[in-house]
């Protein structure tokens, strides 16, 4: 038990990038709208953020080093400060989607509007982030989050035909009706989000957060394993879901409520509370790590001392950093900006911010300079290589293909 | 005797420097080097760190403007980046150590600021909660 | 002098030829005593055209890394080259160089 306590690290990191608000309705989207024809860019995606994660995790737990301190010691200050505006620009809209999320979430079972929860969700936030031990918050929100696995419990019980579920994942073809550069457009946001830099921030700075040290590198390993699939499994479920429900009918999904419409079917108000609370953690606990990141990196390429393990007094500029976010990210939902459009967008952006985040994560864990006996093996060298050319060629597609396909429309 | 053999930008600069307990200082932003009257080689006195160091690192518009926000943000005090004599230099590896901690030093005004106009007036700014 | 001064600062020959920029200079730790240790001198300045070849060092130090990568930055570095500092004299913000023919960048061991 108490090993299994020590994986909410990962955990927690892909909930928040696999099933964040914005991806809760993408994921619905994909399954109303492609069945499960995109599945193979989930899988592709898990993959890949295994690697770079555990990749960052390891350079973590050996130097003590959070992965902007990479960055900017790779690519220099200029480069890596194009990165630091790319991400944190990807980071703080999502951290303001994830606000308006969890808000999204309490008026789903509250049926009142989601803006009178804003400030309340942003004090919460920020409070959680002020007081609460690091470890008892990723435990907290990633148990939590689990909640969500009610969606893999609905796809159960639904009773799909397993065998042409499988067929329509493994055999994917664009569906009557759909565009091809809206199929590809699709494909690059659920890549982008199962990558997002975010997560590696995060996951890495949460491995000092937590004093890893060479002796947890297999505590590290388990959690890249047991969280970044599970997040997949979860994304999955999702699309599987609604690909059963909402596309035979040709429901239209934009919102939370046409996500649990599936699992409300299946297992009735049982299976929405339990989904609300997973909606309410999800969201929260994204909302959580993009705060957090957004000051991680920040402070990194600055050299400042950061961090929850120490006071707030002696990581004072860290904490004015988050608190500042927390409250812009509010002001920005006060807008009525559409969270779950925000994320849209967000996503395409933080495939520009990839090849520069994974890029000197890479150099660094083959450089036996930091790393010593913990270097890269060949095989891995091999599929990150391939995956770094794989994120150029969507860092170069994503803007294209957005402004081509109106971000999906 | 030989010396150890380091390269500038690759194994000095943007690494991050930690006192002697362990806390963040600041990045190798920069370095001073003294150029000795008998023509001998120059040689590194200094490490310089914060936004002002910085700033004519990045060049360009952007160093422009860093450098004259973090002056104009830096009065009353001295525009002068913070300053880490090599004296104070214990160890470099992938982090620079220093042998003095943050308080010592003094190169930390912005955070100094952060902290007693902003942190500190928040309850429980002053404990970790582990 | 910073380091910024030297690292981007043009490098031409005496006959005002280019030969490049400073893209990263060499210190070798046996200076005047500072404190405990020896001061790092400048030994010499790799100079090249193309910043980004020397940002990761695949120039200078034994191979390590992903064989795609090294091999790309080392094409990109195929040109740097290496002047010693007792060749070197710092004229404004240039850097003449007393050869025409730089050396090849000796690697760190």
């Amino acid at each position: 038990m108490k090993g299994l306590l020590k994986v909410f690290l990962g955990v927690l990191t892909a909930i928040g990038g696999f099933v964040d608000i914005g991806d809760l309705v993408a994921n619905a989207v994909v399954g109303a709208r492609f069945g499960l024809s995109l599945a193979w860019v989930l899988v592709a995606g898990v993959v890949g953020i295994c690697l770079f994660a555990d990749m960052s995790g390891r350079v973590a737990a050996v130097t003590g080093r959070g992965t902007f301190d990479l960055v900017r010691e790779r690519l220099g200050p200029r480069a890596g400060l194009a990165n630091l505006v790319a991400s944190t620009f990807v980071t703080f809209l999502t951290l303001a989607a994830e606000i308006g999320g969890v808000a999204l979430a309490f008026e789903l079972a509250t049926s009142v509007s989601y803006l009178l929860f804003v400030p309340l969700v942003a004090f919460l936030v920020w409070f959680v982030i002020w007081r609460m031990p690091f470890e008892k918050m990723e435990q907290a929100f990633g148990l939590a989050g689990l909640c969500l696995l009610a969606f893999a419990v609905a796809l159960w019980q639904l009773g799909p035909d397993w065998g042409e579920l499988f067929r329509q994942a493994s055999h994917p073809s664009v569906p009557d009706g759909e565009g091809h550069p809206t199929y590809w457009f699709y494909a690059i946001s659920l890549f982008g989000a199962a990558m997002t830099p975010y997560e590696v921030f995060f996951f890495s700075s949460g491995a000092v957060e937590e004093g890893w040290t060479r002796k947890d590198l297999k505590t590290e390993r388990l959690n890249v394993y047991v969280g970044f699939p599970l997040g997949g499994v979860l994304s999955l479920a999702i699309a599987a879901t609604s690909a059963l429900v909402l596309l035979p009918q040709g429901i239209e999904v934009d919102h939370l409520d046409q996500v649990a419409l599936p699992t409300v079917l299946a297992l009735g108000k049982i299976g929405l509370a339990v989904l609300i609370v997973g909606f309410v953690a999800a969201t929260f606990g994204a909302a959580l790590e993009t705060a957090l990141s957004t000051g991680y990196s920040l402070a990194q390429y600055l050299g400042w001392q950061w961090g929850k393990r120490t006071a707030p007094k002696d990581a004072a500029r860290f904490h004015a950093v988050v608190l500042v976010a927390v409250v812009l990210g509010a002001m920005l939902v006060l807008t009525t900006l559409d969270p779950v459009k925000v994320t849209e967008y967000s996503l395409v952006f933080s495939a520009i911010a990839l090849p520069l985040t994974y890029f000197p994560i890479l150099v660094v864990a083959n450089d036996p300079e930091y790393m010593a006996e913990s270097a890269n093996g060949r095989v891995v060298n091999a599929l990150a290589t391939g995956y770094l050319v794989l994120l150029t060629v969507v860092a170069l597609a994503a803007i294209p293909l957005m402004i081509a396909t109106k971000a999906g429309q | 005797m030989t010396g150890r053999v380091r390269d500038l930008a690759l194994h000095l600069l943007d690494r991050q420097v930690v006192d002697t307990e362990g806390k963040a200082v600041g990045n190798v932003d920069d370095v001073e080097l003294v150029v000795p009257e008998d023509g001998s080689p120059p040689y590194v006195v200094a490490i310089l760190t914060g936004p002002q160091a910085l700033a004519r690192r990045l060049g360009g518009l952007l160093g422009q403007w860093l450098g004259f926000w973090s002056h104009a943000l830096s009065r009353p005090d001295s525009s002068e980046p913070g300053r880490i004599p090599m004296e104070l230099v214990t160890d470099i590896d992938t982090q620079i150590t220093v042998a003095r901690t943050r308080q010592e030093l003094g190169v930390h005004r912005n955070e100094d600021r952060a902290r007693q106009y902003l942190i500190l007036r928040i309850p429980g700014a002053r404990h970790a909660r582990q | 002098m910073r380091g910024s001064d030297l690292l981007g600062a043009p490098v031409v020959s005496r006959s005002g030829a280019a030969l490049g920029r400073v893209l990263d200079v060499r210190l070798v730790q046996d200076g005047p005593l500072l404190g405990a240790f020896a001061a790092m001198r400048v030994e010499g300045l790799v100079v090249g055209h193309r910043r980004t070849s020397a940002r990761l060092g695949y120039d200078r130090v034994e191979a390590h890394g992903p064989w795609l990568v090294a091999t790309v930055v080392r094409w990109l570095a195929r040109d740097n080259r290496y002047l010693p500092w007792e060749q070197a004299s710092l004229e404004g913000h240039r850097v003449v160089s007393g050869l025409d023919e730089l050396l090849r960048v000796p690697f760190i061991t």
